[in-house]
């Protein structure tokens, strides 16, 4: 199965800048409002102008919100992000809630564009005690031996199994009843 | 759904003006695509729309919604991509446009984001100067004699604030790394530092806190060197406005964590790494190092694999990995380097942020501390035992 036939990309999570490692950095630089005045279509993005906006813009005061107020055109919204990317949405007929959900999702947007991410984890050190490689836990004992050698010739004696135990036990239990003995 | 205002030209073909204006907002075409629109009798525009539209030449990427487009839409769209690209290539790639030049911009609110994003606070004039290039004052007074009008611009360039920002800068990024890198010696430093203060990582650093269109520069697309002198003098700024605690934080936090991620032994590496662990151990008054193969593997192959291993007085430092008995030599060389310098693969990880809240005094001490060079370098216990 290849991914060339899917329009989404795909790709591993990360920030740019490492944004979090020192300071949060909120990505969004600015956002650009375009609404009629007049149409029904541009209501919810007025109400919600007259009514949240001001609280958004103190909330977030790292980001510039302009508004463009333009005739027989309907609403929409540009955010433009730190590292170049923009964004578009269309707001016709959204309502007053709707244009306040989606401008806090696009607060909370890097501006790396919407990816299957393939893992949710990265990081740059995979490994902290080194990649196991075959000569990983061998005793030194190998360098120096002669072949046949009496231990490492004979395959590795892992001790008796559960297995092998348990007859053990029962045949120990046997012998202690002699008498006990079906005869064959 | 959009409404739709039709104008019928001929019999039968309908075309919706509104529609086409929003799908060649989408588009964001330039001028060019102007003159080829009034073109097609048929799709006249008004002027003041598509001046409009001029201006958005940067890709946009769309929060789609599911739409039912029109028959004629896509030819349309993909003649109109067509034209785009010939005028494009003769005009020699795609026109940009400083942000500025967009009718919504307002270079007092950019800059007061500006602040508020990094979470400082400024003197404006500070700010505005350090963003301000010789290059820009020199176009404007040039600009402004040629219309004939007497310049007394009032601009102050930030030469003056490269030079101080890119002084404190290297002196904050070197107590960083002595604090942090306390075995490590000088030499690795310098590579770290000259790693970190390199034009490639600043010019990064600037980008991407938005200093590309706050900048006042003649050159645009904004080079290099511009973006590196911008960065430093809003650090001499900063410096300025909120004293030298801040500005360490803020160097720390945007420039030093740019060495997340990046092997420090690949910033440096000493040239002969054998002589230098010999003269180490010699100085240390330990054994002469020695060398024994440990592991090999494939010795007659292309894919031979020997391991030696360095020991001192039979005590076992480190071992190395290579193709050939000479290279495994030196890398086991090189980790024995890594364990005394603290830099092996598993060393401690970086601190950053609140984690330096405690060694600030400690980094801020050793601002104009060197560490010891290659050339003299023992381990710490026993240069703590001599002194």
């Amino acid at each position: 199965m290849s991914n060339s036939h899917l329009f989404l990309p795909s790709g591993f999570i990360r920030t740019p800048l490492q944004n979090g490692l020192g300071r949060y950095i909120p990505q969004l630089q600015r956002i650009t409002i375009k609404f009629c005045k007049s149409h029904g279509g541009s209501r919810g993005v007025r109400d919600f102008i007259e009514s949240d906006l001001m609280e958004f813009a103190k909330t977030n005061p790292g980001t510039v919100v302009y508004l463009k107020p333009r005739r027989h055109r309907s609403p929409c919204m540009v955010a433009e992000y730190l590292n170049g990317e923009r964004e578009y949405l269309s707001c016709h007929e959204f309502s007053r809630d709707e244009v306040y959900k989606w401008l806090s999702y696009m607060c909370t947007r890097s501006g790396i564009p919407v990816m299957r991410f393939r893992k949710y984890q990265h990081t740059d050190y995979p490994t902290i005690q080194g990649v196991w490689n075959p000569f990983t836990h061998q005793a030194p004992e190998i360098n120096v031996a002669e072949f046949p050698h009496e231990v490492l010739s004979k395959p590795i004696n892992h001790g008796p199994t559960a297995t092998e135990q348990l007859i053990e036990i029962f045949k120990k239990t046997q012998l202690e009843d002699p008498a006990n003995k079906p005869p064959n | 759904m959009v409404t739709q205002r039709v104008y019928g030209f001929a019999q039968g073909s309908k075309v919706c003006m509104l529609e086409l204006r929003n799908l060649l907002c989408k588009l964001e075409l330039g001028i060019q695509a102007y003159k080829t629109v009034l073109d097609i009798p048929a799709y006249k525009m008004v002027l003041d729309t598509v001046v409009y539209c001029s201006r958005l030449t940067a890709a946009v990427n769309v929060i789609s919604k599911r739409n039912f487009k029109a028959h004629w839409v896509a030819p349309t769209l993909r003649e109109l991509q067509r034209r785009k690209v010939i005028e494009e290539d003769r005009g020699g790639g795609p026109k940009i446009f400083h942000r500025s030049t967009f009718l919504e911009w307002n270079y007092d609110a950019e800059i007061f984001a500006f602040s508020n994003r990094l979470g400082e606070k400024f003197n404006d004039s500070s700010l505005r100067a350090a963003l301000t290039h010789k290059s820009y004052i020199e176009r404007e007074t040039a600009r402004l004699s040629d219309i004939g009008v007497e310049s007394n611009l009032q601009f102050q360039d930030n030469e003056a604030l490269a030079q101080k920002g890119g002084e404190i800068m290297s002196k904050f990024i070197n107590g960083y790394l002595r604090a942090v890198f306390t075995q490590v010696p000088e030499e690795l430093i310098r590579a770290m530092h000259d790693y970190l203060t390199s034009n490639p990582t600043l010019e990064t650093v600037a980008k991407h806190i938005g200093l590309g269109d706050l900048m006042l520069c003649a050159d645009f697309p904004c080079k290099t060197e511009t973006y590196v002198k911008s960065f430093k003098a809003v650090v001499a700024a900063l410096a300025e406005s909120s004293g030298e605690e801040r500005a360490r934080i803020f160097v720390q936090d945007l420039v030093v964590t740019q060495l997340y991620g990046q092997d420090v032994n690949e910033l440096w590496n000493p040239v002969d790494p054998i002589g230098n662990l010999t003269a180490i151990l010699k100085r240390e008054g330990k054994a002469e190092p020695e060398f024994r193969l440990i592991r090999q593997a494939g010795s007659n192959s292309i894919l031979a694999v020997y391991y030696v291993g360095v020991y001192s007085d039979k005590n076992f430092i480190s071992e190395g990995a290579g193709e050939s008995l000479e290279v495994a030599k030196e890398m086991a060389a090189r980790e024995a380097l890594k364990k005394f310098f603290h830099t092996e693969d598993s060393m401690r990880a970086l601190p950053f942020g609140r984690q330096l809240k405690n060694i600030q005094s400690k980094i801020a001490q050793l601002e104009n501390q060197p560490n010891v060079p290659l050339s003299e370098w023992i381990s710490p216990k026993i240069m703590s035992a001599v002194h």
